[in-house]
Parts: C-alpha cells; sequence; structure tokens
C-alpha cells in the first residue's frame, strides 16, 4: 500500500486511490517490464510478485557484489601503491614507515569487512528459497479451494517460474533444525560399524 | 584441482568461488542445476563437487546419484539450507560425503573442503 492509498483511506468514506496502469515500456517498482503480471489471474499474480522480488533480489544482490568486488580491486591497488612508496629512499624515515604499515593494516582491515559483506549476501539464496516455499503452500491452498468448489482453474501454464524449485524440500523450520556435523558423523560411524 | 560447483543461485555460486579463491582454490566451473552439473564433470578434469540440493531441471540429491552412478570416489560436498536431520542422513546415503548448511562461515567451508580433500 502506497501513501496515496493511505491517505485515501484516511478520508472517511473515501475508496483507496487506484494505482495508475504503467506506461507502455515502463518499468514497476520492481524493475520490471510493466504488463508482466496478468491483473486478472489472481493466482498468477501473486506468484509473479514473489517470482519478481526473487529475481529482482538476486539481480539487485549481484549488483553488489559488483561493487564489493570493485571496491575489494581498489583495495589491492592501494596496498601495491603503498608497497611501491615503502620502496621509495625518500620513505626510509621510520615515523614514515610505521605510517605507511598503519596505511597498510588499515587497507588489509577494509578488504577482511569486504569479504564479510560478501558472505553475508548468502541471505539472498536462502530468502529466495523461503519465498518458494511460500508459494508452494499458497499453491497448495489455491489448489485445495479450487477442488473444493470444483472448478477448473488450475492452469500449469499460467505458473510462474519460482514454483520450479520447491517439491517438498525448501528452508528447514527452526524446530525442525539439526546439527549436520553431530548428524554426518553419527551417520559415519553407523556405517564403519556395518 | 578443478572444484564444480552446482547451485540454482547466481548470488550463492559468486558467494562460494569467492570464498574458494581466498582459501587458495581457483579453477572452478560452474553448473546451474544437475544437468548442467553433469555436463560439466562430463568435460573432466574436475575432482571435488559442491552442490546445493534445492534446483530446478535435476535437484542435487538427484545429481549426487548420478555422478555416484558413474563415479563413487569424487568428494562431494553437500551446501544447503536442507537442515532436518533426515535430509541429511539422506544426502549421505545418496553418496555425500560431507554437509554443509547454509548460511556458512569461511571457515567452515575450508574446513569441510580439506577434511575431504585429506
Amino acid at each position: 500500500m502506497d501513501q496515496s492509498e493511505i491517505d485515501s483511506l484516511m478520508k472517511k468514506g473515501d475508496k483507496p486511490a487506484s494505482k495508475k496502469a504503467p506506461k507502455a515500456g515502463a518499468e514497476s517498482a520492481l524493475g520490471l517490464p510493466a504488463g508482466t503480471i496478468a491483473p486478472d489471474d489472481p493466482q498468477g499474480h501473486v506468484i509473479s510478485e514473489l517470482d519478481a522480488v526473487t529475481s529482482v533480489t538476486e539481480r539487485e544482490t549481484n549488483k553488489v557484489m559488483d561493487q564489493l568486488d570493485l571496491i575489494s580491486a581498489l583495495v589491492g591497488t592501494q596496498q601495491a601503491l603503498i608497497t611501491g612508496v615503502m620502496r621509495h629512499p625518500g620513505a626510509q624515515d621510520p615515523g614514515v614507515q610505521e605510517a605507511i604499515n598503519q596505511v597498510m593494516a588499515a587497507g588489509k582491515d577494509i578488504q577482511n569487512k569486504v569479504y564479510e559483506a560478501m558472505d553475508l549476501m548468502q541471505f539472498q539464496d536462502i530468502t529466495r528459497q523461503k519465498l518458494e516455499r511460500i508459494v508452494h503452500h499458497l499453491r497448495q491452498i489455491h489448489d485445495y479451494i479450487v477442488d473444493l468448489l470444483g472448478t477448473g482453474l488450475k492452469s500449469d501454464g499460467e505458473r510462474a517460474s519460482i514454483s520450479r524449485t520447491i517439491t517438498s524440500t525448501g528452508t528447514t523450520p527452526d524446530e525442525k533444525r539439526a546439527h549436520a556435523d553431530s548428524v554426518v558423523d553419527e551417520f559415519k560411524r553407523s556405517h564403519n560399524k556395518d | 584441482m578443478k572444484i564444480l560447483i552446482v547451485d540454482d543461485s547466481s548470488t550463492m555460486r559468486r558467494i562460494i568461488i569467492n570464498t574458494l579463491s581466498r582459501i587458495g582454490y581457483t579453477d572452478v566451473v560452474e553448473g546451474e542445476h544437475g544437468k548442467a552439473g553433469l555436463e560439466k564433470l562430463g568435460q573432466g578434469g574436475v575432482e571435488m563437487i559442491i552442490t546445493d540440493w534445492n534446483m530446478p531441471e535435476m535437484d542435487g540429491l538427484e545429481f549426487v546419484q548420478a555422478v555416484r552412478s558413474q563415479n563413487a570416489s569424487i568428494p562431494i560436498l553437500m551446501v544447503t539450507t536442507n537442515a532436518a536431520k533426515e535430509d541429511i542422513v539422506q544426502a549421505l546415503q545418496a553418496g555425500v560425503n560431507n554437509y554443509v548448511v547454509k548460511p556458512f562461515t569461511p571457515d567452515t567451508l575450508k574446513e569441510k573442503i580439506e577434511s575431504l580433500l585429506g
């Protein structure tokens, strides 16, 4: 819900302002071409929206990764330049050498933080799989209702690509999470006995 | 040491490649699902596999089973969000040598790889 809709709701008796139809060639807020989501297909709409979220976050995460790669390369260049300066006859003063060492250490800290930030980008894949699990459950509910009503609204062709991954697996609920190392050790021990 | 990474998430493949390069493994090939992984494996030279589980076309479990039907010895590390005990056991029964749950730290990945290459 955007601000105009909230404002409309706040006005007693008014209906929320309808969203303007996207212009031809324009992009949605998610960065997808306008008109990619069929308005008369409620199931496809929700799934397509979730599909769009995963596509866009993956694309944007890769852009962040590009920037981090760039920062990493720039730090590498800076370290190489400073190493050159260290060897310069004019930089042999102990005070200058100490300052250069501090700059080098700070550069290494930046590099490590860049690596940590890259590792944190795993959230994107984990979030994607959680969304896929939600879509899977939504579809089950949808199919159940359709079966209950006896209508023939199910259409595989209308289903978005997000459905491709999940059948019965996905992210594991916290209460079911096991300690992988313990399970692996236990499995190997039991197989070594056989 | 050529390592095959199979994961449908380009972000995750990139993170794994980045981690590998920091611990000294730079010869990497990629596949976005099990079928692509089998193709890359067929091209030869791969000495270790890191695979996801939840993927389109052919998932990680089917991929591991297909690999094991033709290669009993190549080390396989599964890196996935599936963390239930029955999933881990199922993967081990299919033929993975070790198992890492996402999100992982570079140290965990390094430890698992080094223990597999022992």
